[in-house]
């Protein structure tokens, strides 16, 4: 049962991260390493918001989300727009971007274990198990958010446009897309997604300046076992990998270290076997 | 002196030490539906990718009713009214066929401020129904035949309402009946008019081909490039009776 609810949270958590992940790389061929960090910022944005200045944490939630967003647009418009053609460049912009945060919240926050207080305390019992009201919450929160991606995704005039780019931007270029403005969205919903997981994960576990670390790597084998660009296959690995990591943690208990190299040797494994991922589709040869 | 329609001047690109176009110029006017022809390597995709701005030329100007194209963004250049299609399909595999022209809807040219999806789609379906492929618009991309893509691409472009049609090979990879219904989709299209809410003055065209006999019945006029250079320019009759273009055709594709 604790695995069930670990997995499925740590599930959510990561198809949020490696779908926002996607749809940046995709719309923009951004690989955008700073994306957890991102993530870690809005983590330590509530913690100081609800801690120091005693805000509802509902709000500072909401200013959180907000004050990532921004950021990530200025990093996008001085820092990676300008460079933008050069892949390896951004690459490395973004590593440093990622870089400038830890150490930026580090300054701040120092390197202390921080928490954050939890939205509504209490528990209830399933077949023996502690069940709290915060984790719920959190998966729901995270179900009601990708669920209205989804409709973002496939519904709206802006989820066709980023569909179509990703698939091919010189042919959306051809058909009257601007593909720089599209970016800059995208970049802001794909930011903002990265901060509304921080956000709601923040009360379920702990700050530290390196926490961004860990799920970047999980994303990253999220991303490489569902298949680059592939947003179903993001949403099925995030949950594979999620439940994997669980499994790890509840079966071999002093094993908890194990969980990132699980990932690893997973994400090894499908780049060998299947570099297309579950649900890629191979890239043809760029012309 | 009116401003030309589109007036190209020495435009020259080279790739590495190969000049795909080596100075070429030509001017038309509105309307007018200039036939694009030369051997394989000519220059032909290289020209009309110049055109829309996916390459940037070495060197030269292209003037668009008297804006200068070079150096601007191909989103911009698709706005102010040059729409082309591809010469080996490229649809947007994983979406399905009505979502592909709606992408060529969503464009600041095609639409007006606020429109809903809904209206969205039904310009494309329209654009769709034009083509002749509007009975498949909820199918994958990817499951269209070779001619079907064909027209896909046509309604993709003409989403756009353009002022100018680059077609790549219109006619390429189709049968003798598929033909002649693009033919006559394409004169359709230039004779103008609306169909549904897609309104068309009759854009001007430029049309690749190697298809002559096809090509020379919907033109009104003809360049040919070989290895980049403008080779010849005229009415079809006298064009394809010219000794050097003969001699081009021929020494590329012939018996030596």
């Amino acid at each position: 049962m604790n695995i069930i609810i670990t997995g499925l949270i740590t599930g959510s958590m990561l198809a949020l991260l490696a779908i926002s992940f996607s749809l940046i790389f995709g719309v923009a061929r951004i690989v955008n390493i700073a994306h957890t960090a991102f993530y870690m910022v809005a983590a330590y944005c509530i913690f100081s918001l609800t801690g120091k200045f005693g805000l509802n944490p509902v709000v500072g939630m909401m200013i959180a989300v907000v004050v990532v967003t921004v950021f990530g647009l200025l990093a996008y418009k001085f820092l990676i727009d300008p460079i933008r053609e050069h892949e390896a460049a951004v690459l490395i912009a973004t590593i440093a971007l990622a870089m400038i945060f830890q150490e930026a919240v580090m300054l701040i926050f120092t390197g202390d274990y921080r928490t954050v207080s939890a939205l509504i305390e209490g528990y209830f019992i399933v077949m023996g198990v502690k069940v709290f009201f915060q984790q719920v919450l959190t998966f729901g929160v995270v179900l009601v958010v990708l669920a209205l991606l989804w409709f973002l995704l496939m519904k709206t005039k802006l989820g066709l446009a980023i569909r179509s780019t990703a698939e091919d931007r010189e042919v959306a270029n051809l058909m009257g897309m601007n593909d720089s403005r599209l970016a800059m969205i995208t970049m802001g919903v794909s930011v903002a997604l990265a901060g509304f997981t921080g956000a709601v994960l923040a009360p379920l576990t702990v700050l530290s300046p390196y926490m961004w670390m860990e799920p970047l790597i999980m994303m990253m084998a999220v991303v490489v076992l569902g298949g680059l660009g592939s947003i179903k296959g993001s949403f099925v690995a995030a949950y594979i990998l999620g439940f994997t990591e669980a499994l790890v943690v509840f079966v071999i208990p002093k094993g908890a270290f194990l969980k990132g190299s699980v990932a690893l040797t997973i994400m090894i494994l499908v780049l060998l076997l299947r570099p297309e991922g579950l649900f890629g589709v191979s890239f043809e040869e760029e012309r | 002196m009116a401003v030309p329609f589109l007036e190209v001047e020495a435009l020259t690109k080279s790739f590495g030490g190969l000049l795909a176009v080596n100075n070429v110029q030509f001017r038309m006017e509105n309307k007018e539906i200039l036939g694009l022809i030369g051997p394989n390597g000519a220059g032909k995709t290289t020209l009309l990718r110049l055109l829309t701005g996916i390459l940037k030329p070495d060197s030269g100007s292209i003037r668009f009713q008297g804006k200068q194209l070079v150096g601007l963004k191909t989103w911009d250049i698709v706005n102010m009214g040059v729409a082309c299609t591809f010469q080996n399909m490229r649809p947007f595999r994983r979406l399905p066929i009505i979502a592909n022209v709606m992408v060529s809807c969503l464009s600041p040219r095609a639409m007006k401020r606020g429109e809903w999806v809904k209206v969205v789609e039904s310009k494309a379906m329209d654009a769709l129904e034009f083509a002749g492929i509007s009975d498949m618009a909820l199918e994958k991309a990817s499951t269209l035949s070779q001619g079907d893509l064909k027209r896909l691409e046509v309604a993709r472009a003409v989403a756009t309402e353009p002022d100018l049609l680059l077609l790549d090979e219109p006619f390429g990879g189709l049968s003798p009946a598929e033909t002649d219904l693009m033919a006559k989709s394409i004169r359709r299209l230039h004779k103008g008019g609306r169909f549904g809410r897609l309104h068309s003055e009759g854009p001007a065209m430029i049309i690749v081909e190697h298809k002559l006999q096809q090509l020379m019945k919907i033109v009104d006029r003809i360049i040919v490039l070989n290895f980049g250079t403008l080779l010849a320019e005229g009415k079809p009759d006298d064009v394809v009776n010219n000794p050097q273009v003969i001699e081009a055709y021929l020494g590329q594709g012939g018996g030596q």
